[in-house]
Parts: C-alpha cells; structure tokens; sequence
C-alpha cells in the first residue's frame, strides 16, 4: 500500500477520534454518572464531583443498602428505589427469554435450513421466500392482533408469549443466515454420507452442524441479542414486575417523573454489560456474513 | 470461483437427489415445517385479525361492532394522523439521506489503517447493540432540561450562560430524536457499506489511479458504482427503520412536547394501548403496512435476486 501523506493522516485520524467521541461518550457519560449522588447530578450550578465517586447506587440495586447521600439530604426517593432493585430480575428475565429463543432459533433454523439448503421438496423456494417475506410486515400492524390473541390465551406474563413472538420474529433471519451457509458447505461430503445411507438427519447432525459451530454460534447470538433488546412487545406482554424484561423496565424508569438518575445510570450501566460481552462475536459473525455473501 | 467450476459442482449433485425418491423430499418439508408453521400461525392469522379488528368499533366499555372502513375514514381524517404523518415525513426525509451520508463517510474512514481501528470498528456496534429503550434513557439524561448533561457540560464550558430546553422546545426535541436515531442506525449502516467497500477489487483503483484520476474522481468513478446496490439496500433498509422507530420517540419524548415528535407508530401505540382504542389502532397499523409496503416493494427490486433465492430449477 501507498504510504499515507501527512494531510491524509491527519484527516482520518481526527475523523476517527471525531468518531470515537460520538459513538462513545454517551456510554462514559453513564458510567460516570453511575457513581454520583443524585444531589451532585442534579446541582446547579453544575458540580458532578462535590462528592468523591462511589459504588453506593450499584451497591443498592444488589443488596438494597440505600446510599449515604440519600439520608443524608433527608431525599428518600422509595418509589424509584423499589423499581431500580428490580433490575436484576428483569435481565434474569431477558436473559431466560432471549436463551430459549436462542435455542429454539438454533433447533428449528438449522432443520428448516438444512432443508432449504439440501434437500428438494415440493414448494421449497415459495416456502423459503414465504419465511423471509414474513419479516416485511411491520411490527405495528401485528402488534395489536398479538396483543388480543395473548390476552385471549391467558398468556400475558408469561415467559411464553415472549419466547413465542421473538422466535417468530428471529426465525427468518436466522434460517436465511444458516441456509446461506450450509449450501456454501462443499455438498460432496453430504454425497458420500448419503451414498453410504445416512439420512438427512444423521448428516445434520454429525456433519453439517459441527461444520457449522461458528455460525451456529453467531446466528444463535443474534437471535439472543435481538430478544434480550426488544421492547414493543414486552411493553404490553409483561405488566407485573416480575417478569418485566429490562428494556420495560429500563423504559418505565425512564418515564418516571421521580427518577434517580444516579441509580438509573448503575442501571443501565449493569443492564448493559451482556450487550458489551456479546458485541465482539455478534460483530465478528456480522462482517464474515457480509463479506462471505459478496463473494461468489 | 469460477462459473464452470461451480456447474460441474452442481451436476453431480443433481443427480443424487434424483435418485432419492420421495421418502427424500419427504423428510425436506419435515424438516421445514416447524418454522413454516410458526411462522405462517404467527403472521397470517394476526395479519388477518388486524384487519378483522380494523372493521369494528371496541373499547372497554362497548360490546365490538361491526363498522365497516368508518375506522379508517376517522382514522385519516383526524388532524392528528395528518400531524403524525407530516412529522413522520419530516424525520424520515431528514434521517435516510443524513445516514446514508454518514455512512459512506464512516465507512471510507473504517476502511482505511490507523491505529486503533479494530477497537472502533467493534466499538461501533454497540450503539446499534444496546436495547433502544437504553439508548432512549441515555440520550434523555443527555437533553434533559433540567439537569442533563450536555446542559451541565455546556456550562460548566462556558458555552452557555442558561440551560437550554431541549426536550421541550419542538425544533430542539425533533432535532433530539434525528440525533439519537442516526446514532443508534449509523453503526449497521456504516457496517454493512464497509464490507460493500472491501468486496470493490483493488485493482480497479490502480487503474483508475494510473489514469491519472485523483482521490474524488477515483471516489465518483471506482467506489460509488460499486457500492450502489448496497447503497439503495441500506437508504431503504433506514427509511423502513424511520418509518417504524418506536421506542426512541417512547422513551426520550414520548410524543412531545405537544405532539412535536409524535410519529406515526408513536400514534398507533397510543391509540391502541392508551385509548384503547383497538379498531382504530389496527386501521392506523394497516394503512402504515400498506405505506410502508411501497418502500419493501423498492427494497425487494433493489435486491439481486440471488441474494433471496437461489433458483431452484
């Protein structure tokens, strides 16, 4: 490659920090408001470091020791407090809901893909094109319909109605992403499986998907990541407190006219770290997806 | 690889499943039906009770009746959709070029080497990663009027003598939710025309530098053309994401101040789930998917069309 001219290096390096500081800040801004009292937050004129930082609000929404600076100003705040302890609970919830999504993606996609992929059956390609084409509907036109249908099965809080919907609505990607690559799978092995009398599931099973353990990997993470993030759905599916999933819980926080922020911030800041953990891989997954699409 | 290679690949290939018979094709549809059928319970049944729904009247309080397209009537001629989706246009004519922009300029700067770029190549997701309920209560610590903290940051600076309103002044509250959208969109956007980016041959630059091109004309005549389809994927893909953003407008202003952000999928949540006002929702929803349904049909011709479908004859 050319070596870079100063002028260039110059640009792409403020571009980068210019970059840097948009896509980042906000999250240094909430780690660093996580450790504030809520009278420093809210002083004015502004002064955030009065007090040295502490790990009282994260403390709190672990053990429910209410922090110093709260008696201290005579401020009790109970109402927020009772919702911020629920954070924990709730990304139990995210967690558990957005799991079996995971599993369920991986189980159904790779059978649905194999198939797409592999095998000739009547129908295939409108069957395909019908599972992606599902995805085209926009969410508000089927949320209310979903809304009723929930309520009529008795199914509001329950994990089910979640882990149903999200499936459905990660299903298609995940069979589109899985069928792409198995068909890139040198189809010679399968030939010799076959000819040697394994079935289509015997070759799933012992070749095809440990051929496939990174994408498997990636497409199951997405899948967890997208359930673990949505919100519209959880909104009016999970209405009592225990099975709120974060992002409601997160959303009813933040409409709170008697939030801490302080606490919101460790909130979020705690809310957000199976997001941080998941990024490399789901990142990694994304481009070889990408990259691996466009060469033919 | 190279076409010939790729039939001789898949002649012998044809064969073989020739050769099984349908007990073959058989365990194929097995294979797929549980998807298919969860997705066809999933999406036909409620498509239909969406438009089932949009032709009565039902509250709390009212057994439902039947009312033909009277929803819709009301639904389309209530100052409030033609404010919702005036604003709707509005967003969505500001955010889709300014992303699509945005985009390619990120993209160029992540294709090129500087130190520290695999941290904010992977850094750059997670904007896009974190729940958008998280990214609403952020960015609304941010603007608060109040106390947030770009009025803080921006006084303590000097650069203001007074807080601003940002969430409650209408201009400052649409330009609150444009920020915030292209900042939780910019991420995919940028990913997905950087990989476009790198699949453009090297070559082509050289040629075009031996030519005597410089860095713009290389820019217009090499790097445009070649990421073009992705470009009209990503501008439609955004249009769809501002048609249908929800939970930012939820989260950061909650329609307002007045109805300054009220989109038009903020009204139907509304509608439905405060007003509870079902018929009117589903009819509100159902003329979104119809309007929305202009820009898949664009999306879907933009596609090649292998990228869906590999011909199954």
């Amino acid at each position: 490659m050319r070596r870079q001219s100063l002028f260039r290096r110059i640009l792409i390096y403020s571009g980068a920090m210019l970059l840097a500081f948009f896509c980042f800040s906000p999250f240094v801004l909430v780690m660093i408001g996580s450790t504030l009292p809520e009278v420093n937050l809210i002083s004015f004129p502004p002064n955030w470091f009065a007090d040295p930082p502490s790990l009282a609000n994260f403390n709190y929404i672990f053990t429910g020791t209410i922090p110093e600076s709260y008696q201290q100003r005579g401020a009790l705040r109970t109402m927020i407090s009772n919702e911020v302890r629920n954070v924990p609970r709730s990304m139990f919830n995210s967690a558990v809901v957005a799991t079996a999504v995971m599993i369920i993606n991986l189980v159904l996609g790779s059978l649905a893909a194999y198939a797409f992929a592999r095998i000739r059956f009547p129908w295939r390609r409108a069957a395909f094109t019908f599972v992606l084409m599902s995805r085209l509907i926009p969410i508000v036109a089927i949320a209310v319909p979903y809304y009723v249908i929930v309520q009529r099965l008795g199914l509001l809080n329950s994990y089910w109605a979640l882990i149903a919907i999200y499936s459905v609505l990660t299903l298609p990607f995940t069979t589109l992403v899985l069928t792409l690559h198995f068909r890139a799978l040198p189809p010679e092995i399968d030939e010799a499986a076959q000819l040697e009398g394994a079935s289509p599931w015997r070759i799933l099973r012992d070749i095809t998907i440990p051929l496939s353990l990174p994408n498997l990997v990636g497409a199951g993470l997405f899948a967890f990541m997208l359930s673990y993030s949505e919100f519209l759905f959880a909104l009016f599916i999970t209405t009592s407190s225990d099975r709120r999933t974060l992002p409601v819980l997160l959303g009813s926080l933040s409409t709170n006219t008697d939030v801490s922020w302080g606490l919101l911030m460790a909130s979020i800041t705690v809310g957000i770290i199976p997001t941080l953990l998941l990024a490399t891989p789901v990142w990694r997954f994304m481009i070889r997806g990408l990259t691996a699409g466009s060469v033919k | 690889m190279g076409k010939s290679a790729a039939v001789a690949r898949a002649k012998p290939r044809r064969n073989a499943t020739r050769r099984s018979g349908d007990a073959h094709a058989r365990t194929g549809l097995l294979m797929a039906a549980p998807v298919l059928l969860l997705v066809a319970l999933f999406t036909l049944y409620p498509f239909g009770r969406a438009i089932y729904e949009s032709t009565r009247v039902s509250s709390p309080i009212f057994p439902p009746e039947y009312v033909g397209l009277e929803n819709y009537r009301d639904v389309i001629s209530s100052r409030y959709f033609v404010s919702a989706a005036k604003t709707t246009l509005l967003f969505t004519a500001i955010t889709t070029p300014l992303l699509v922009v945005l985009g390619v300029l990120v993209a160029l700067l992540l294709n090129e080497r500087f130190i520290g770029n695999t941290v904010l190549r992977i850094g750059m997701l997670l904007p896009w990663a974190v729940p958008a309920t998280v990214t609403g209560v952020i960015w609304k610590w941010i603007f608060l009027d109040s106390w947030g903290a770009l009025n803080a940051v921006l006084y303590s600076a000097g650069v203001i003598d007074s807080y601003i309103a940002w969430l409650t002044t209408p201009k400052l509250a649409m330009m609150a939710v444009v920020i915030v959208f292209v900042w939780s969109q910019l991420p995919l956007a940028a990913i997905f025309l950087l990989a476009a980016l790198q699949s453009i041959p090297d070559d082509l630059y050289e040629s075009a530098a031996l030519d005597g091109a410089s860095a713009f004309g290389r820019f217009w005549a090499v790097t445009l053309p070649g990421i073009r389809p992705m470009l009209v994927i990503v501008a439609l893909y955004e249009l769809l994401m501002a048609i249908t953003n929800f939970d930012i407008v939820y989260a950061l202003t909650q329609g307002g101040p007045g109805s300054a952000t009220t989109m038009l999928t903020y009204f139907t949540w509304s509608e439905s789930f405060k007003q509870l006002n079902l018929g009117r929702g589903s009819a509100l929803a159902i003329v979104i998917a119809l309007g929305s349904l202009l820009a898949i049909l664009l999306l879907i011709r933009a596609m090649p069309r292998d990228a869906l479908v590999e011909d199954a004859t």
